[in-house]
């Protein structure tokens, strides 16, 4: 296949809402790249798109994208759409590298099929678990890599939005977006096993605020590496979080740290605090859109086809995010 | 001292959403009283007391609540620059509403609730043909009307800008074409159009690219000694901005929103040529006060 003869990526973009229109917009804007089509079922979004993407091929049918060569497929439609066009996309020989928004697919077993297609496709693959490009994050694993903390020993992570906090009773929106594990809560289990490895669920619990049988809050304890313990609180009806917010308090033998979306806090043991926020970690990019870790998210994915190695946040990563989510439901089901 | 700079001082209304770039643990600490309309609407009457020139907001629900409060005062004048469209809202309203397609037939819905019959008009037209120059102008010309609703003879709506967002997105998609339209139908308005962005110099070199002229439009963007939200780097805008004289900038987290104080980030601003304006959001009222004090000593006219 196919990266032409000016070594420019020829790439199409599959589901055209909010994250459809994020990355093609910033693979718009990415050397090294031709976005040369649109694909989502909705005849209306097609027609709004083909008037803004005007030099862009926009349809509707997967097998269209066949004759154009791609080198790369992003998709960006709901989740439990993920599992038939990922496999359409590498059974049918479409492009060989695939990215797609998370979570990878709406159970483990599926992730884990998609994992071993990509695998025999031998391209590159990656999953939008974003979080791991943001600054105060990336500055997290570093110290932890270094093993500032020596050896950790608990952690307490939290997602929390105001997403549903206003949704009423009988809201069929949090079952439309999936659950608050697989939308708010897999970045933060994500950035959790990117941490700390592997974990295993222990007890958990979920909640339903806006509708029976929805998922609005997950409160769970796993326990990891070494003895390792941890908790995690999720949910999107916390009012007061105009913006969601990921976070990790970090206990080690040495001292502890805490880490969100806006700083790193460090204080060990006889040592005076230190905390970076945003401002010291160098946060700027080639070109800003929603956050700064969407336009780094794209460049890794792009260099890592152009130099033939599979980066991570990749399929393999993110089908133990669903391993986790499945635990959790089968151990919220079962104690209920 | 003699080098004083004439600079345009605009209050900002992010405090007023909840918004702090900081950290939005500092956001959460400011509480409830911020979002509370007259709370905010003295906090802005504090500023244009103090120094600021004008009122710089999100057109939304909070923001138009807060206006009705200050022409509610003995106001004349009031110099205005409105942000279009308050991007979280309309998110937020998608989120609810089941995506993009509700959204839109939510909007729809609300320009038809305002009777204004040329938005009606241009908007079904647009609707129609798919044409997204019909749909901007009825959108402006529904937006426009919500804020001349509440503020009457009493304010002067001088300038209106596109969302970063929507300048983002433009920008990265090469919409000349939109630009431009949009910038002929606000002039036709006899309103400044203006253009939102955290990219300034990749807007400056496409502006230049696509022969647009500076003097015509209102740009605001981040400008400060540290760099946050200056991209690709501060290098690169600041060298973008010595190359328009001729340009109407505001800048906008010239306190990188709260790293920095007030006199250390007032400083970097004196030391940038070609900047016309700057936009502080206040929290407290002696905050409102001290700032715009300061403000109008060393850049204000």
């Amino acid at each position: 296949m196919s990266k032409s003869s000016r070594g420019i990526l020829k790439v199409a973009v599959i589901g055209l809402g909010k994250m459809g229109l994020l990355h093609s917009s910033l693979l718009s804007v990415l050397p090294n790249v031709e976005l040369v089509a649109l694909c989502d079922k909705s005849g209306m979004t097609r027609r709004v798109f083909k008037s803004f993407f005007r030099r862009v091929q926009v349809n509707d049918n997967l097998e269209d994208l066949y004759d154009l060569n791609l080198d790369a497929v992003y998709i960006t439609t709901p989740i439990p759409s993920h599992f038939p066009i990922v496999k359409a996309i590498y059974s049918m020989q479409i492009a060989r590298n695939v990215f797609v928004e998370k979570t990878l697919s709406s159970n483990y077993d599926g992730a884990r099929k998609l994992y071993a297609l990509a695998q025999a496709s031998g391209g590159a693959n990656m999953v939008g678990y974003m979080k791991r490009f943001a600054v105060t994050f990336k500055k997290a694993k570093e110290l932890l890599n270094g093993s500032i903390l020596g050896d950790v020993v608990a952690f307490s992570a939290y997602a929390y939005s105001s997403d549903l906090s206003e949704t009423s009773r009988g809201s069929r929106a949090s079952m439309s977006r999936g659950g608050v594990l697989g939308d708010l809560g897999s970045h933060v289990l994500d950035l959790a096993l990117w941490f700390f490895g592997d974990l295993q669920v222990e007890s958990a619990k979920l909640e339903a605020v806006s509708d029976l049988g929805a998922e609005d809050s997950a409160r769970f304890r796993v326990r990891g590496p070494n003895d390792l313990k941890g908790k995690f609180d999720i949910t999107w009806c916390r009012k007061e979080y105009r913006m969601p917010e990921f976070g990790f308090l970090i206990q080690g033998t040495d001292g502890i740290m805490s880490v969100n979306d806006d700083n790193v806090e460090l204080e060990l043991h006889d040592k005076k605090p230190h905390k970076w926020y945003r401002h010291d970690l160098d946060d700027n990019v080639g070109f800003l859109l929603g956050a700064p870790e969407y336009f780094r998210e794209d460049e890794c994915f792009i260099k890592s086809i152009l130099d033939g190695i599979n980066m991570e946040p990749n399929f393999y990563s993110a089908s133990r995010v669903d391993r986790i989510i499945e635990q959790v439901k089968n151990e919220a089901y079962e104690s209920n | 001292m003699s080098d004083k700079r004439s600079m345009r001082l605009l209050v900002g209304d992010n405090p007023f959403h909840g918004i702090s770039h900081l950290s939005q643990e500092r956001s959460r600490a400011r509480g409830n009283a911020v979002d509370n309309a007259e709370y905010a609407a003295k906090l802005v009457m504090t500023a244009l007391e103090n120094g600021a020139d004008g009122f710089m907001f999100s057109v939304s629900e909070t923001t138009l609540s807060i206006l009705q409060e200050v022409c509610k005062k003995e106001i004349k004048n009031l110099s205005l620059h409105a942000i279009v469209p308050y991007a979280y809202e309309y998110v937020r309203l998608a989120t609810q509403a089941g995506g993009i397609t509700g959204l839109a037939k939510k909007i729809g819905k609300q320009v038809i609730a305002t009777m204004n019959v040329k938005a009606i008009v241009t908007g079904l037209k647009g609707v129609v043909r798919t044409d997204p120059i019909s749909l901007m102008k009825a959108y402006m010309l529904y937006e426009i009307s919500r804020i001349r609703s509440v503020t009457r003879s009493k304010a002067n709506l001088d300038s209106v800008m596109l969302h970063e967002i929507i300048t983002e997105v433009g920008l990265a998609l090469n919409l000349d074409w939109f630009f431009r339209s949009y910038i002929d139908f606000m002039w036709k308005l006899k309103i400044q159009p203006g253009f939102e962005t955290r990219n300034f110099a990749y807007l400056v070199r496409k502006f230049k690219e696509w022969d647009i002229d500076f003097r015509k439009v209102a740009i605001v963007t981040a400008f400060n000694r540290v760099g946050f939200q200056m991209n690709p780097s501060k290098i690169e805008c600041e060298k973008a901005l010595s190359t328009i004289p001729e340009s109407n900038v505001t800048a906008m987290s010239i306190l990188a929103a709260g790293y920095l104080k007030p006199p250390e980030a007032i400083d970097y601003i004196r030391t940038r040529p070609n900047l016309k304006g700057v936009v502080v959001g206040v929290s407290k009222e002696q905050h409102a006060r001290k700032t715009f004090e300061l403000l109008k000593e060393r850049l204000g006219s």
